[in-house]
């Protein structure tokens, strides 16, 4: 059956190679769009589960991923611990690893929190190995695990950041989220390196975060709230608005994902329609001379089914194939400046082939009902 | 046999109605080898489709082997042409995907009989019409004649009680007509198939041994007589 059903699609190559095609590059936009968006949500996630465990104040008219201009003064972080409900507020200070940083997703960052007030985040991770950072730790770094690989660090050895050497005291255990790109640092050490960067700005006691740790029990949304109406000049970021943002920027995403997917959906299903219409009508004699010799009406449909799902797979797995060989090559095209644009899941790799199969399938749907409702007697007639 | 009791069947052309069979009683014992003639427009295909449930009447009877097939489903007809009947067409209707022991596997195949049985009997079928040595040709490697003898092949690799063929050498020149009508007539001798021809070519009408002539629908002529004797040149004309 399946050799038949082949041997009749290279009846017509051109014709057949140009649907399949077809499906081909609408699985590869797919497959190529799955892996960025695949990556996207790895780090949204990650993002989420750091952006949602604390209050994030930053300046006003910044959002979670920066954009905003400017600082906040340190003495906000006086005013901030002051409002009830506050256990702690650590000033951070956050510049890319690398100078020519800005990359994609979520940058590896060197973040410098102001540890004589607190050590509360930092205990928000799990440290894996060594200690976390301390106050008083001029010059000592804990990693987060992506970079702490990167490194290829352990706890007493030294690494390079921007330019200049720290010693590695710890590093923590794997996130899968923003932090893991972290590489935390005293608040003095950061401003430090900012200077060294920007030598014509003259910056002391600033902050570009402030993250607030509640007391136990205390209503974070309410405590956010709070904030925003007891400090003047701030914008304050709530677990609850920190996930709305998130979630916002991977809807939009997943929206064009869906545009795309859809687009595939019109081309590729038409096109398969079309050439199966074309190939039953080429095969009406035949299909009467088959129903004639006791064809059932099921097997013939499913013939018809088989043939135009053999054409979904086919562009599918090639569409799939092409663009994970795509994401392979653009990833590794990246990895110099370390960036990983795309990520290759299971999903990313079924999902588009059994979308294409899907498709082909539906698209046979009413060539294959046009055929196997053919009448013998006019099926044979026809020439 | 076949038994039809005032077989009709009529088509409706806008107003005009056209009474392709009309009322036609036939009866057809089993092992005959006889054709059904007549001029064009005359109803011997309609006829023959009906004959071989392609087509349902629009009135009378029809009995195969004792079963009324103007009652049944399309589903049961199938499976009735499947088993009892079959088919040689003017133009062969080889699958031309399929190479020749395929196509003749084809009905087989419908009959969910197993890959290697299909295929021992295809073989089979393919040697008693003297292409064994072609098993494996597309069609289009075929020359008309052998074309329709893989096309006999096929009619009768099921085993069936009666093959129904529709001017089956009306695409061949005089001595492939001759070669496809002796193989049928062989082929009715030694099996004892019932061969029922529709053809308008009076010379072939001839080698059979029961003439039905058909003018506008009905039974105008049912003559049984002694068969043409046949003489096929052995060399191809050029």
């Amino acid at each position: 059956m399946l050799k038949y059903i082949v041997r009749n699609m290279w009846r017509r190559k051109a014709r057949t190679f140009l649907t399949v095609f077809g499906i081909v590059v609408g699985i590869f936009a797919l497959t190529v769009l799955g892996g960025l968006s695949a990556r996207l949500t790895q780090q949204v996630n990650g993002a989420r589960s750091w952006f949602t465990s604390k209050i994030s104040v930053v300046p006003e008219g910044s959002s979670l991923f920066g954009g905003g201009e400017g600082y906040l003064p340190l003495s906000k972080v006086d005013e901030i611990e002051a409002v009830p409900g506050v256990k702690s507020a650590v000033a951070g200070f956050g510049l890319t690893l690398e100078k020519e940083g800005g990359g994609f997703g979520s940058p590896e960052l060197i973040v410098g929190a102001d540890l004589s007030r607190s050590q509360d985040l930092l205990n928000l991770i799990e440290i894996g190995q060594g200690r976390i950072l301390q106050e008083g730790d001029g010059g000592k770094t804990v990693l987060g695990s992506t970079l702490a690989d990167k490194f290829e660090a352990r706890p007493g050895d030294t690494v390079e950041l921007r330019g200049r050497p720290f010693e590695v005291v710890g590093t923590y255990k794997p996130t899968l989220s923003a932090v893991d790109g972290f590489a935390f640092v005293s608040y003095k050490d950061a401003l430090d390196l900012f200077r060294l960067a920007n030598p014509y700005f003259q910056v002391e006691d600033i902050a570009a975060t402030i993250d607030v740790i509640p007391q136990p029990g205390v209503d974070m949304e309410e405590l956010a709230q709070r904030i925003g109406d007891e400090v003047p000049g701030v914008r304050v970021i709530s677990p609850r608005e920190a996930e709305r943002q998130i979630s916002q920027f991977s809807l939009i995403f997943n929206a064009i994902l869906l545009g795309i997917g859809f687009i595939a959906l019109i081309v590729g299903g038409l096109s398969i329609i079309n050439t199966m219409v074309m190939s039953v009508s080429e095969r009406v004699q035949e299909i009467g001379l088959k129903k004639a010799i006791g064809a059932e009406t099921r097997s013939i449909l499913s013939e018809y089914l088989l043939e135009s799902s053999l054409i979904g797979l086919l562009g599918g797995l090639t569409g799939m194939v092409l663009g994970v060989a795509a994401i392979v090559l653009l990833n590794r095209a990246t990895a110099s400046s370390n960036v990983t644009v795309f990520a290759v899941t299971p999903t990313v790799v079924v999902g588009p082939v059994l979308f294409a199969v899907l498709l082909g399938t539906l698209a046979g749907v009413f060539p294959a009902l046009r055929a196997a409702r053919l009448r013998p007697v006019e099926a044979l007639r026809e020439d | 046999m076949i038994e039809t009791r005032s077989l009709s069947k009529v088509y409706r052309v806008g107003e005009q109605e056209i009474r392709a069979v009309d009322g036609i009683d036939l009866a057809i014992e089993a092992g005959e080898f006889l054709s059904i003639v007549g001029p064009s427009g005359s109803g011997k295909t309609t006829l023959l489709h009906l004959l071989g449930c392609l087509d349902t009447p629009t009135s009378g009877n029809i009995v195969i082997d004792g079963q009324d097939a103007s009652s049944l489903s399309p589903v049961e007809l199938t499976r009735l042409r499947r088993l009892k009947i079959g088919f040689v067409f003017q133009e062969f209707n080889l699958l031309p995907v399929l190479d020749a022991v395929e196509n003749v596997e084809l009905p087989l195949r419908y009959q969910k009989v197993k890959p290697a049985e299909r295929r021992r009997r295809a073989l089979e079928a393919l040697e008693q019409v003297g292409l064994a040595q072609r098993a494996r040709n597309r069609p289009s490697q075929l020359s008309g004649g052998e074309q329709q003898r893989v096309a006999i092949a096929r009619a009768l690799v099921t085993n069936p009680a009666l093959v129904l063929a529709d001017e089956p050498t009306g695409e061949l020149d005089t001595r492939n007509t001759c070669l496809v009508i002796e193989l049928m007539r062989d082929l009715n001798r030694q099996t004892g198939r019932t061969f029922c021809i529709v053809t308008h070519d009076p010379v072939v009408a001839g080698y059979t041994r029961r003439v039905i002539t058909l003018r506008d629908g009905k039974v105008a002529g049912d003559e049984a007589g002694e068969e043409a004797e046949l003489a096929c040149e052995s060399q191809p004309q050029v």
